[in-house]
């Protein structure tokens, strides 16, 4: 009789019930949201700072005027009339962060502006006056034609690019980078559930090591029963949280669809007053990312292989030791591929044809997190992606055989701390 | 009836021989104690017997047949080291040991309750194991180890941290497994109990064994060399005798005092010496040596052994 499923049961139910699991199902989604909050409030946090208080010395009279009437300014120019002398030590003294001098030989070309900084500046507030003080010089240039308030207006143009993904079944609206934002949390997601559910697992299995109880449990079931039945176990327990952060992300999405909808007036966008909020927030360039289901399969897929092949190695580590504390010089070469995926994510996402990216994607240490990236962002070609599985799969059945031999052997051990040698051995005589 | 074999077994870890061409066998409706110092190779040989590690050499069979993955539904394991789910309720835990031996889960719920009854925990069913105290504890234990009804039971230390009216209970039980012509192995250190339950008896250390066979031809073989005395008085008499390498004192109180003759020595001289000395005399008995007499003696004996071989 195989006694997998009634392991399988126990261990499940015995997590999904516990305070910890409601907890984090209930909470995840809302860390998720304050962890990536956190990031934009840095990021913002990182574009403010670099906000100047730049003088400026304006010789030609006219072009200030202008830089201060243009929109968005990330600066803050302050019109100082003063010997540059008096600006400069000003400047030294801290009152301003640095000074713009534009002379007035600057309108016929016949000069340079030049800013003065105790920081030196940097490439992108270079850029940033450059473009600032080029535009105030073209309305200005403009102006003396006189022309006619309606051709200015249409010179007032803004161009927004539409970045469309190209497809077998036609081209897909919603920029590429919402494709890479989702590839990218995709790819950190299975990083992460990969990470907790092994470690899950890993103590899942030091705990019966270390309360003794695995002596009951193997003088009643073989050791590969139980630890097969608490890798599914525990994966059932991931795939079922996974499922409900899905199903509440999903429902959080419509509701922030409904959302939009209602605080969007159909009348500035030139939609009937009866438009649905799916058609208003087309009409506002809203558009969410259309995902093949396809995506979401291969993600359930590499998530539960590469899940069972990372749970049998904690599981093997587990075994080895009595306290959490020993872990640590054992876990670092298990976790190392699972790093190493994660610290090339960003390559990946950049050019997901690139044969780094399909080589990381075909060993099976490394594969889930790649593959599901570039299945996000890219169409990878069947074979490839079949190949994937086909070597995780490989990879799941050789590192469970093998995992299974340190533990059948490692959960009887007491009192020693196993070194590497001590690991072959195990492996020889189980 | 099934007979447990355990037929010329070693067992190695790496260069370590932990049980060393070993044989003895327990039979239906007896209790067969299992003793040793620590380190002996109980626990190894037990583990051989539960399937848990399997046997280098020589083989272990119950009813005739080699132990497999079969044996274990046939097996009662109470581990010296005990263990519990401590965030399941009791009822839980029971429950899933059954199911993981076979048991369908309405026979199981029925015999924890009948179980948990005769234990008078009924009340703690719905608690979790955490909450229970330790002696609570090995009463569940035990309860998942006879739940399923096994012909092969193996009891390492039961006793231990339960108070005298539960290890009376224990007792009550374990007498009536051997009535039902269950096959019971029972390791243990506490010699009283292993004198009181046992039928037979196998004493091993470092590996071998030193003596197998029924505990009362056992005993009837060291012959009557002990003595037990009860007096009033001073004690010291018995010096000289201790220091001459006469007796060896195996345990002495105030008014009582319990030892073994060495060397051929007559009990006659030192009864002597007992009523010269002693204010009054009230027991002078030559009795068998206790089993935890023996076991020392047979223990050192083969210590002592080995250093002679060594010498040599």
């Amino acid at each position: 009789m195989n006694r997998i499923p009634i392991v399988l049961k126990s261990e499940f139910k015995r997590r999904v019930t516990s305070k910890g699991f409601i907890l984090t199902t209930l909470l995840g989604p809302i860390g998720i949201l304050i962890f990536f909050g956190i990031i934009i409030f840095i990021s913002a946090q990182a574009v403010d700072s670099d906000s100047r208080t730049i003088a400026v010395a304006d010789d030609t009279n006219v072009l200030l005027e202008r830089m201060l009437r243009l929109e968005s300014m990330d600066h803050r120019f302050v019109p100082v009339h003063a010997p540059l002398d008096t600006i400069r030590a000003q400047t030294l003294a801290g009152m301003y962060d640095g000074y713009l001098h534009l002379p007035a030989g600057l309108l016929t070309d016949q000069a340079h502006p030049v800013y003065y900084s105790p920081e030196g500046g940097g490439f992108s507030l270079e850029n940033d006056l450059e473009y600032r003080i080029a535009l105030a010089l073209r309305q200005h240039r403009i102006g003396e034609h006189n022309l006619s308030p309606e051709i200015l207006e249409s010179l007032n143009t803004n161009v927004s690019l539409s970045l469309m993904k190209l497809t077998d079944d036609g081209e897909d609206a919603g920029a590429s980078w919402v494709y890479s934002a989702l590839g990218g949390f995709m790819g950190f997601l299975i990083y992460m559930t990969m990470l907790i559910y092994g470690t899950v697992v890993l103590y899942g299995v030091i705990e019966e090591k270390s309360t003794r109880v695995v002596e009951i449990m193997i003088s009643s079931i073989r050791p590969f029963e139980l630890l097969m039945g608490k890798v599914l176990g525990i994966g059932l327990m991931g795939l079922v949280q996974l499922t409900i952060w899905a199903l509440l992300m999903m429902g959080g999405l419509a509701l922030a669809g409904v959302v939009a909808g209602m605080l969007l007036d159909p009348s500035t966008l030139g939609v009937p007053a009866t438009a649905s909020s799916q058609e208003l927030l087309a009409a506002a360039n809203i558009t969410l990312p259309d995902v093949s289901i396809d995506v979401f399969v291969w993600f359930v897929l590499f998530f539960l292989v590469g899940y069972l092949l990372y749970a049998g190695l904690f599981a093997a580590v587990g075994s080895m030791v009595e306290q959490q504390q020993d872990t640590q010089g054992l876990l670092l070469p298990v976790m190392m591929p699972i790093i190493l995926s994660i610290m090339f994510i960003s390559p990946v996402l950049e050019n997901p044809h690139s044969s780094l990216a399909v080589i990381l994607s075909l060993i099976p240490f490394t594969a889930p997190v790649p593959m599901v990236v570039r299945l996000a962002v890219t169409e990878v070609p069947l074979w490839e992606v079949l190949l994937s599985f086909g070597l995780l799969c490989a990879g799941f059945v050789t590192t469970i055989w093998v995992s299974s031999r340190i533990y059948r052997v490692g959960i009887l051990m007491y009192g020693k701390k196993a070194s590497l040698k001590d690991l072959i051995r195990w492996f020889r005589y189980a | 009836m099934p007979v447990l074999t355990i037929d010329t077994v070693t067992k190695r870890y790496g260069k370590f021989t932990a049980v060393d061409n070993v044989s003895f066998e327990g039979r239906p409706g007896r209790i067969l104690g299992l003793l040793g110092p620590n380190g002996a190779g109980k626990t190894s040989t037990i583990r051989m017997i539960a399937n848990i590690t399997a046997a280098d050499d020589g083989e272990i069979r119950f009813d005739e047949k080699p132990v497999g993955p079969w044996v274990q539904r046939h097996l009662g394991y109470l581990p010296e080291e005990r263990g519990l789910y401590k965030k399941l309720k009791v009822s839980e835990q029971l429950l899933y040991f059954a199911q993981l031996r076979g048991l369908r889960r309405d026979d199981a719920t029925d015999r924890i309750r009948y179980w948990l009854k005769r234990f008078e925990m009924e009340q703690w069913a719905a608690k979790k194991t955490q909450e229970l105290s330790k002696g609570m504890q090995q009463k569940i234990q035990f309860i998942s180890t006879i739940l399923p009804d096994p012909d092969l039971l193996i009891l390492d230390e039961p006793f231990s941290g339960l108070d005298p009216i539960n290890s009376e209970l224990l007792r009550d039980i374990i007498l009536e497994q051997k009535e039902a012509g269950h096959t019971i192995l029972f390791a243990s250190h506490r010699m009283e109990q292993v004198e009181q339950l046992c039928d037979d008896i196998c004493l091993i250390a470092e590996g071998r064994i030193l003596v197998h066979g029924p505990l009362r031809d056992i005993k009837k073989g060291f012959g009557r060399d002990s003595i037990n005395m009860e007096f009033e008085g001073d004690g010291a008499f018995l010096d000289p005798f201790v220091s001459g390498n006469q007796i060896r004192i195996i345990n002495r109180t105030h008014h009582r005092v319990e030892f073994r003759l060495l060397n051929g020595a007559s009990a006659r001289p030192i009864l002597e010496a007992a009523v010269n000395h002693t204010d009054a005399l009230y027991r002078y008995e030559l009795v068998t040596p206790s089993l935890s007499e023996i076991f020392i003696s047979l223990v050192e004996g083969q210590a002592m052994h080995r250093a002679t071989l060594r010498y040599e």
